[in-house]
């Protein structure tokens, strides 16, 4: 973990009027880790992920990306974001969804991962000529998943990406993340499941009240995070419930 | 950066591509792109295209009905604010419909963490509330001039015709997009659009009627209207243009936290 920090948030704080969602938060993404940020509801996840991806400025702080504070082209061309909603058009195949992120890439100086390949790495190859409107939930998350890995980007959000998936869903959106890992890249998952977190993590990290509570890295000797993380977890009751601590 | 230029699917680059990337055209290539996709999507379920048009026909009908009584030396005095009423009101139905589909499936906020010009949003959304405001407007001319004989001048100079609603509908549409953005991405307060929109949108409606009018009784100042048009038009869409991605996705206030946040930790 000595590698320089990908993505640094520092002393971000956002507020909505008088209401105070995130106040001085600190966080550092590092290439090739897995960071699980889990937090009741109102935590300020969202408000969080949407600053992270430059759709919010701060109302204070500093977010540097790959060493810059700005989020212009550039910077979206090398990071990604699954949204809880699949964000895909109803009226276009899953195939055409795919290829207009990819020609819009392309029009910015960007590379494309091949779009069918993509499909099928996803288990979405057989319904490339579908309509997304026609697919269930589960499915347009893996479709929203193939978007945001063609330009195989250095920084992956994720935010509640196992909602609606089934086993086997779980078991491939799991193995694609660890083999993104590899590959080199930073990945934030959003969740308010402890479980499907800890399943893939390499540090989990608690936002409450719009603070960093507490993080728990991975133990290296034994692969697990150990009851610290159910302690930390159980701080919150809508986790508690969850994580059955 | 490491991203490699490349074509749509991962192909090697072509020559018109670096050329396009070279004078700043990408904005523009993205958004021809965003239009044709809006405008596809727009085919398979005929949503926008059934409700305008219908729309304008029942109101060319009702405006017929009204003033069918009117003299033919009154005529070209309704006859400019029966055209420009109609685009209003289509235009208004139109606008309120563009982000629709975007808010419903959320993909606005996917274009707005791709590498896309957020100014090319604006310009496809633009481009598409034009097309549908043109075809309405379509219906109306033709309507106009068959109910009408005052309106005969249309048939007669379909070109000056052509130039006037063409300028007139791009108006509306470069400021009504942005108002429909704005309303659009933050809690969708489609009933803002109309107070919003109307008296904004009022300056170039206005040019417009006066330049139809001069069009229907034969005045030379036709083309002093339509260059006030074209003028507007170009405020419009500079303004627009500009003010587009701060509406979307606000200001950031820069530097000011932080170097109250350094002072601090020092």
């Amino acid at each position: 973990m000595d590698a320089p920090a990908l993505l640094s948030l520092r002393d971000i704080s956002k507020h909505f009027g008088r209401l105070a969602v995130l106040r001085g938060l600190d966080l550092d993404l590092r290439a090739g880790e897995i960071v699980g940020l889990i937090g009741a509801n109102g935590a300020g996840k969202s408000t969080l992920l949407s600053i992270i991806a430059g759709l919010m400025p701060p109302s204070r702080g500093q977010r540097v990306f790959a060493g810059s504070e700005g989020v212009g082209l550039d910077e979206r061309a090398r990071f990604a974001v699954v949204s809880h909603t699949a964000q895909t058009y109803p009226r276009l195949t899953a195939l055409e969804n795919l290829e207009l992120f990819a020609k819009l890439r392309a029009q910015a100086g960007c590379h494309s991962e091949p779009l069918l390949p993509t499909l099928d790495k996803l288990g979405l190859g057989y319904a490339a000529q579908r309509q997304a409107g026609t697919f269930s939930r589960g499915m347009l998350q893996r479709l929203a998943l193939a978007r945001a890995l063609l330009g195989k980007p250095e920084m992956l959000l994720l935010d509640e990406p196992f909602t609606a998936l089934d086993r086997p869903g779980r078991t491939l959106l799991a193995s694609v993340l660890a083999s993104e890992r590899d590959r080199g890249a930073a990945i934030l998952l959003i969740s308010h499941d402890l479980e499907a977190l800890v399943s893939v993590a390499d540090r989990v990290v608690l936002l409450e009240q719009g603070v960093i509570a507490g993080a728990v890295p991975r133990a290296p000797d034994n692969d697990t995070f150990g009851p610290r993380v159910r302690e930390l977890a159980g701080r919150m009751p809508a986790v508690r419930a969850e994580a059955g601590a | 950066m490491s991203v490699a230029i490349a074509g749509p699917v991962g192909a090697p680059v072509t020559r018109s591509d670096r050329v396009t990337t070279l004078l700043g055209m990408v904005a523009l290539r993205q958004a021809w792109l965003l239009a044709v996709n809006d405008l596809r999507q727009e085919a398979r379920d005929l949503e926008l295209i059934l409700t305008s048009s219908f729309f304008s026909l029942v109101v060319l009908i009702m405006l017929g009905m009204s003033f069918s009584a009117l003299g033919v030396s009154s005529q070209p005095l309704a006859v400019p604010g029966m055209l420009w009423l109609s685009v209003a009101f289509v235009g208004a139905l139109t606008l309120g419909r563009i982000f629709t589909r975007e808010r419903e499936f959320d993909t606005l906020r996917a274009l707005l963490v791709a590498p896309v010009e957020r100014v090319s949003i604006y310009l496809a959304k633009a481009f598409v509330t034009l097309v549908i405001l043109l075809g309405c407007s379509l219906i109306t001319v033709l309507g106009l001039t068959l109910l009408f004989p005052a309106a005969q001048p249309f048939a007669q100079r379909p070109m000056a015709t052509a130039a006037l609603v063409l300028m007139g509908c791009t108006a509306y549409a470069g400021v009504g997009t942005l108002f429909a953005a704005g309303l659009a991405s933050s809690s969708g307060k489609n009933v803002l659009l109309s107070v919003i929109l109307y008296p904004l949108t009022m300056p170039s409606l206005l040019f417009a009627l006066v330049a139809t009018r001069s069009l229907l009784e034969g005045h030379e100042s036709f083309t002093t209207y339509l260059g006030q048009l074209a003028a507007t038009n170009v405020l419009a869409f500079v303004v627009g243009a500009w003010l587009f991605e701060p509406v979307l996705v606000g200001v950031p206030q820069k530097r000011r936290g932080t170097a109250r946040a350094a002072r601090r930790r020092r």
